[in-house]
């Protein structure tokens, strides 16, 4: 018996390798203007099921998967074959097109292009116009249009078909457009800061965001709050950016992780500049484990700030923090940074400050390293304390790099006072002299430790045992049913078992 | 159409006159009448009306709202400062871009002073939040730089420093403002003492606290509840008061935990 089952083994086995062995056929990449069919198909069942969500998520994934590859001439063959040749809206956006399609024109080799504008052509002939196309229809080719015109770094043109977008859609009021036109908006404010102009939209994007929240626009409002603190932000306008933050209405759930993360960025930014460097490192560590890897920039940004508001509350991160591959280039003046400010050395500190100090101003990190100053004392000043049980003010002074003694005397006097180090000052002799260590166990500082580590093992066994009882799915009728089923399965395997017992016996 | 800076003008001419000759309430009557002929003038903030002169009316608008300013210290009042600051903000930093506006020479002066009052006043916050909108290059300017070097003194501890800075300040109005800070400064200084130091001669104690007599000194140590004894003064150590709070046991705490543990125990089946 035992034989026969290897030889049904096998040949099973030697199937599977020949398959594997066989190369995988790698689907063609499909052809941009397929997909943007394909998706004009989805917007119109999208419109006719009243789906905001699902669908128009697939739409915009699908287009940013094609973005790449969309050349002005697929866009403008598009737009002719789902625009109505009369409507406004396509000559506005064939016009603004022109111009990188030309370009376009020259920069590509004939014979490519030849081909392209054959299948293009033969494209355009199979399908004709609709009379009367749909307001998503036109605001989605608003949205190409700007994205392809940004990509083309062409931000003027970018920042008029935007402005036509917006008074496109000023018209409407239809919650199916609200996914397009947050994307919309989103492009609108990137064109201008890439421009330099982001003061001038600012009431703009202030009207819009009223208008959202009146519509309960969940997705707009989002959308358009980040780009309001983004907006601040680039001005260092911390002030106004908390005040739009506390009053603002947000909605309970937020419907977009990237929106999410953003928030919890400029969140932890402001925090960050208002000296509350708890809650800052709270919000950008959440917005940093949300990010999604492929967001690079955005997780270097908040790296950097979560560096600096670590350092700021006296915790020195790990160096394994700045080695992450993608990271670590980018991180370099803040690892040295930390080097500085953990050995406790004020003229490394200078030195590496005054090195990087364009990178600083560029991240807007500035005026925080400035503050670092004082950790940097604090942490050379712990260093010495520790290290000896008597020393003098003047020696303290050389260590620290500091001037004069009467200062240091004071700041030492002051982080005494803060309990950053234990120790008496001498004020005749002008010594330090460190404290001799208290027996831990006299106080009740264990039994405090242990109850809080009592008290969270506690917690997690209750909610497992509540969670066991209850299950998944939630009521505990549900759960008897299963059990009896569960009880009934488990007799037929005992029996199965039991039956094979014997055959072998 | 120009509007008329005649009136306007006219009456910061008078202005200037009475704030030179320390008549502060003259000075207040002037400025109420100027601040209303200001409302006529189109080209200001948030209109921003362009017109032949509107270059000269926004200049005009800015120096009306300095002299302002420096009045409301004069006058010692903290509030009015606040508001005529918070409109004079608006063109420091909006009206900054418009083209041949001329930087004015009392910008740095007058942004150091703000800085300087909500220092003071203890608004760390709003100090940090207010420096961040600082361009770069008023900024480098040595009052703003002197300010910025008296929050980190004041962060790391160094108060003679600071009392010194109080000596050397650049102007009057700087002083009205340092002369706050230097009873806060007192403090500080004092409840630091007490914990570094065991004891200290009363001499000493004068110059760190800048006292000036034994009698204060005494009278000092005394609101402090500080021991003066043969000249020197005592401060209670530290290590009392750890002693008495482990003798006394936390006994309401101990309580409750072994309470908890106990009906933990009793629910395990």
């Amino acid at each position: 018996m035992g034989k026969e089952v290897d030889m049904k083994d096998a040949p099973a086995d030697e199937k599977a390798k020949e398959a594997e062995k066989q190369p995988v056929a790698v689907p063609e990449p499909a052809k941009p203007l397929a997909v943007l069919r394909s998706n004009l198909r989805l917007i119109n069942n999208a419109v006719a099921q009243k789906e905001t969500r699902t669908l128009f998520g697939r739409v915009l994934r699908q287009t940013a998967a094609v973005r790449n590859r969309l050349s002005a001439r697929d866009v403008q063959a598009f737009l002719t074959s789902s625009l109505p040749a009369s409507s406004s809206v396509a000559q506005q956006l064939l016009g603004a097109l022109k111009q990188l399609a030309d370009s376009a024109m020259d920069a590509d080799g004939a014979a490519a292009n030849g081909v392209a504008a054959e299948e293009r052509d033969a494209d355009a002939a199979a399908v004709s116009p609709p009379a009367a196309p749909l307001p998503e229809v036109e605001v989605y080719c608003y949205l190409l249009t700007i994205m392809l015109l940004i990509d083309g770094k062409q931000y003027e043109q970018a920042q008029a078909a935007a402005a036509a977008a917006l008074a496109h859609l000023a018209s409407f009021n239809r919650r199916t457009l609200d996914v397009l036109a947050a994307r919309i908006y989103g492009y609108l404010s990137l064109a201008h800061e890439r421009t330099g102009s982001l003061a001038s939209i600012r009431s703009a994007l202030l009207g819009l965001h009223r208008t959202a929240v009146l519509r309960h626009d969940d997705v707009g409002a989002e959308t358009l709050l980040n780009l309001l603190l983004r907006n601040y932000l680039a001005d260092n306008l911390y002030d106004q950016a908390e005040r739009l933050r506390a009053k603002a209405q947000r909605p309970d759930t937020s419907r977009s992780m990237q929106q999410a993360c953003r928030y919890l960025y400029y969140l932890g930014r402001i925090r960050a500049v208002q000296q509350e460097y708890s809650e800052a490192k709270d919000c950008l560590q959440q917005a940093a484990r949300k990010a999604p890897t492929s967001a690079n920039g955005f997780r270097v940004c908040v790296q950097k700030w979560l560096v600096l508001v670590r350092l700021l509350l006296g915790e020195v991160p790990d160096r394994t923090e700045f080695t992450a591959p993608d990271l670590a280039p980018h991180l370099v003046p803040y690892f040295n940074l930390t080097q500085a400010v953990r050995g406790g050395d004020l003229a490394a500190f200078s030195a590496v400050a005054s090195a990087h100090e364009s990178v600083f101003r560029c991240d807007r990190t500035h005026n925080l390293i400035v503050r670092l100053r004082h950790n940097v004392i604090r942490a050379g000043l712990r260093r010495t304390s520790l290290a000896y049980s008597r020393i003098s003010l003047a020696d303290v002074a050389a260590k620290l790099g500091l001037s004069s003694v009467t200062d240091t005397e004071s700041i030492v006097a002051k982080a005494i006072r803060d309990g950053g180090i234990e120790g008496l000052i001498r004020h005749e002799e002008g010594t330090l002299e460190a404290a001799r260590p208290t027996d831990m166990y006299a106080t009740s500082e264990p039994q405090a430790a242990f109850h809080a580590r009592i008290a969270f093992c506690m917690d997690v066994h209750n909610e497992a045992v509540k969670a066991m009882r209850y299950g998944a799915g939630g009521g505990a009728v549900k759960e008897f049913e299963d059990a009896t089923a569960l009880r009934e399965r488990q007799e037929e395997e005992l029996l199965a078992a039991l039956e094979e017992m014997e055959e072998d016996d | 159409m120009a509007t008329d800076l005649g009136p306007a003008s006219t009456g910061f001419a008078e202005l200037q006159a009475a704030f030179s000759n320390g008549d502060l309430d003259r000075c207040k009557l002037l400025l109420s009448r100027l601040k209303l002929e200001l409302t006529k003038l189109p080209a200001l903030p948030p209109v921003y009306e362009s017109s032949s002169n509107a270059l000269q009316q926004l200049t005009l608008a800015r120096q009306v709202l300095e002299l302002s300013v420096f009045l409301s210290i004069k006058q010692g009042d903290e509030a009015a400062f606040e508001r005529n600051f918070s409109q004079l903000r608006v063109y420091y930093s909006d009206a900054r871009g418009l083209a041949g506006l001329p930087p004015s020479e009392s910008e740095a002066t007058l942004t150091a002073l703000n800085l300087l009052r909500l220092l003071v006043a203890n608004r760390i916050a709003e100090f940090h939040t207010e420096l961040e909108v600082v361009p770069p290059e008023v900024q480098a300017a040595a009052e703003v730089g002197q300010v910025v070097q008296l929050e980190q003194w004041l962060m790391e501890g160094a108060y003679n420093k600071v009392l010194d800075a109080r000596e050397r300040a650049a102007s009057d109005y700087f002083k009205y403002f340092l002369d706050q800070l230097s009873s806060t400064v007192r403090e500080e200084v004092a409840s630091c003492s007490e914990r570094a130091y065991s004891s200290l001669s009363v001499a000493d104690a004068a110059t760190m606290m800048m006292l000036s007599s034994e009698a204060e000194v005494a009278e000092f140590a005394a609101q402090h509840g500080w021991e003066v004894a043969n000249g020197r003064i005592s401060f209670k150590p530290a290590a009392d008061k750890d002693a008495a709070a482990a003798s006394t046991l936390p006994s309401l705490d101990i309580i409750n935990h072994c309470l908890d543990f106990a009906r933990e125990l009793e629910r395990i089946v």
